[in-house]
């Protein structure tokens, strides 16, 4: 009798082609326009984490316990190439990188700025590539060179060529420092970062703060940096005087930011789902209202109330449940085009780059999602069939007999 | 053991308002195969009579007792699955699921009854054929004359094999030729399946062909005449 009851259901919704179909679009489009746009922001927000990690907080750090409060160059890491090796082994691991860090005051014949002096080894792809704006990044075969924000560079009034003189601290305590020629301007999505940082050889950097080749900072970038804490706790355990930071850590707004899209996701949803679910249970009462009297024939021929009750729950669920795998189909291919081909927004892309936003939005979902947000439209759908479902239990056959009669 | 047998029934509606006595002391017993037209004036209480028999509505006083079974000693959810067992209904209109075909308006009683898919289709097909429908089977009620939506609403009466069927007004909607037309099936039935007939009726034509008579009268019986066949 089930069976019966889903064919006389699905049958029954199709008695007003045009209101079930109104409904069943406005679920498709719901579902779609919902999933595309969490992905959308997904996808916006993945690319502003992206950049930040490319840039200015790795996914997780290794420091000297002690170095990170005053940057004092003898606070190195030790054994740093055999633990990079270690660590390079690693399915968790995509890439080290290793820095050594100087904290300085850099001066020109105009002002004089608090840095960060970073040494990087030349040749090797550094977030800061992507930012170049003019000149070259440091090589060996340059004297001294330095790469400057175009903030700093504003600031100090330098431009390619000139000469900053950098001083900060070796390893004996002592004030040291050196002249460096610019060779090149970077111009990144922060100003604070442009404004604050300066990057080297770390050669240069090493001799001047006499530090041999050492290093002070192991940046990690790993295959998944929403599960840093995890591998971060059993980094701790492994190299236990070492600190180990994640992102979210050395940048708890990052970490905000993260988790609120998670959460706006979520809320894009339930939003529309519940517009959705409010315009089903009015057509579903309509449904229901228009059929008193045949639903009270049918009682009277001996239907009881539990089967007129599935009966209209299986139409909910079908003029809900339609629409969705369509939607979810149609979000499925749009966000795998647009999460390869891109989507483009040329025309803001000056705003948005000041914010850390790329230009282009790659459109994602975490794997989860597409089951979560299934599991939630069926929650809905179900919950919009109990009223008008409910509402078939309080008529009265003979109410309903006396209008035929 | 007759089929239908009621002992003093009386019913009252808004009893606690403005009370409306619509029957005073109905004593009726019909027995199988008898062929009973209720007539009587508009407001006479022919529907809520028919109700109570049906188990549809209960009695202010008296009781209604179906082939043995007192009706007021079931609980609702015994009454459905009493009405789906034993009785056979006939209403005035808006006695078929528009969005089943003729055989699977017929068919649908049976699949509530359980019964296996061969048998109500075969049976289906049978009462169809017996109503004179079998070109219409994969009709919809939409697609049927006032006329034969009745003829299916018989079919499907007497698909669940009830003890009695029970009809108010089955022909107020039709025409003149359709009323002969299903009055005619109607006794044909009665006659070769011996199924008991009961309807309410305020059209001569059909009062005049019934077998048994009762005639209401502000809630009471006022005549009942048996007419030779
Ligand atoms: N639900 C109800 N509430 C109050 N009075 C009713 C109700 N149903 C019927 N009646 C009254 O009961 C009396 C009998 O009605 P009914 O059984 O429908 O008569 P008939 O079918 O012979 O026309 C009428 O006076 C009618 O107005
Ligand atoms: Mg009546």
């Amino acid at each position: 009798m089930i069976a019966n009851i889903i064919k006389l259901g699905w049958k029954n919704i199709w008695r007003n082609t045009t209101r079930s179909a109104v409904v069943i679009t406005a679920v498709l489009l719901g579902t779609w326009a919902g999933v595309f746009l969490s992905a959308f922001f997904t996808g916006m927000v993945q690319s502003y984490l992206d950049n930040q990690f490319k840039l200015t907080v790795p996914h997780i750090e290794l420091t000297h316990p002690q170095f990170k409060d005053l940057y004092r160059p003898e606070y190195s890491i030790p054994g740093a190439d055999t633990i990079i090796s270690d660590l390079r082994q690693r399915s968790f691991v995509e890439k080290v990188s290793a820095q050594s860090l100087a904290s300085g005051l850099a001066q020109s014949a105009r002002n004089s700025y608090g840095v960060t002096i970073h040494g990087i080894l030349p040749g090797r792809t550094h977030g800061v590539n992507t930012y170049l704006k003019e000149g070259t990044m440091p090589g060996n075969d340059q004297q001294n060179p330095v790469l400057v924000g175009s903030k700093l560079a504003e600031r100090l009034g330098l431009e390619p060529d000139s000469r900053v003189v950098l001083n900060f601290q070796d390893a004996a305590g002592n004030i040291t420092g050196g002249a460096f020629r610019v060779v090149g301007i970077f111009d990144s999505f922060s100003s604070v970062f442009d404004e604050t940082n300066v990057f080297v050889t770390q050669s240069d950097l090493n001799q001047l703060m006499e530090v041999g080749d050492q290093v002070h900072r192991l940046s990690l970038t790993i295959t998944d940096f929403s599960r840093a804490n995890s591998y971060a706790q059993q980094l701790r355990t492994e190299f236990p005087n070492l600190r180990v930071t994640t992102w979210g850590e050395a940048a708890p707004e990052l970490q905000y930011s993260f988790q609120m899209t998670d959460l706006m996701m979520y809320i894009v949803m339930v939003i529309i789902i519940i517009a959705l679910v409010f315009s089903i249970i009015n057509t579903m009462l309509m449904a229901v209202l228009e059929r008193t009297r045949e639903l009270g024939m049918l009682r009277a021929i001996g239907m009881n109330k539990t089967r007129v009750f599935a009966m209209v729950v299986w139409e909910t669920v079908f003029l809900t449940m339609v629409g969705t795998p369509v939607g979810l189909f149609l979000s499925w291919l749009t966000i795998s085009y647009f999460g390869h081909a891109g989507i483009d927004l040329g025309a803001f892309s000056e705003g948005l780059n000041a914010y850390g936003l790329g230009a282009v939005v790659y459109p994602g979902l975490p794997p989860g999602y597409y089951f979560n947000i299934t599991l939630l439209i069926a929650c809905a759908a179900l919950l919009s069939a109990l009223y008008p479902a409910w509402k078939t239990l309080q008529l009265n056959p003979v109410e309903a007999i006396r209008k035929i009669n | 053991m007759a089929v239908i047998e009621t002992y003093g029934i009386s019913k009252i509606y808004n009893p606690g308002k403005v009370p409306v006595p619509a029957l005073n002391g109905v004593n009726l017993t019909i027995e199988k195969g008898e062929f009973t037209a209720i007539v009587g004036p508009s407001g006479s209480g022919k529907t809520t009579l028919l109700n109570i028999i049906g188990g549809l509505d209960k009695p202010t006083g008296g009781k209604a007792v179906i082939q043995g079974t007192e009706l007021g000693g079931l609980s609702d959810r015994e009454l459905v699955d009493f009405r789906l067992h034993h009785i056979g209904f006939v209403f005035q209109s808006y006695n078929l699921i528009p969005v089943l075909t003729a055989i699977e308006n017929v068919s649908f009683v049976m699949q509530m009854q359980g019964r296996p898919a061969k048998e109500y289709h075969q049976k289906s097909m049978a009462l169809l054929k017996e109503v004179g429908l079998e070109d219409k089977i994969h009709k919809r009620p939409s697609e049927l004359s006032g006329g034969q939506q009745q003829r299916v609403a018989v079919a499907r009466a007497l698909a669940s094999k009830p003890d009695f069927v029970l009809a108010d007004e089955p022909t107020a909607n039709l025409d003149s030729v359709s009323t002969a037309d299903l009055l005619d099936m109607m006794l044909e039935l009665n006659k070769i399946e011996d199924m008991t007939f009961v309807f309410s009726t305020h059209d001569q034509r059909v009062i005049e062909r019934a077998r048994r008579v009762v005639t209401l009268v502000d809630g009471k019986i006022d005549k009942d005449e048996i007419r030779a066949a």
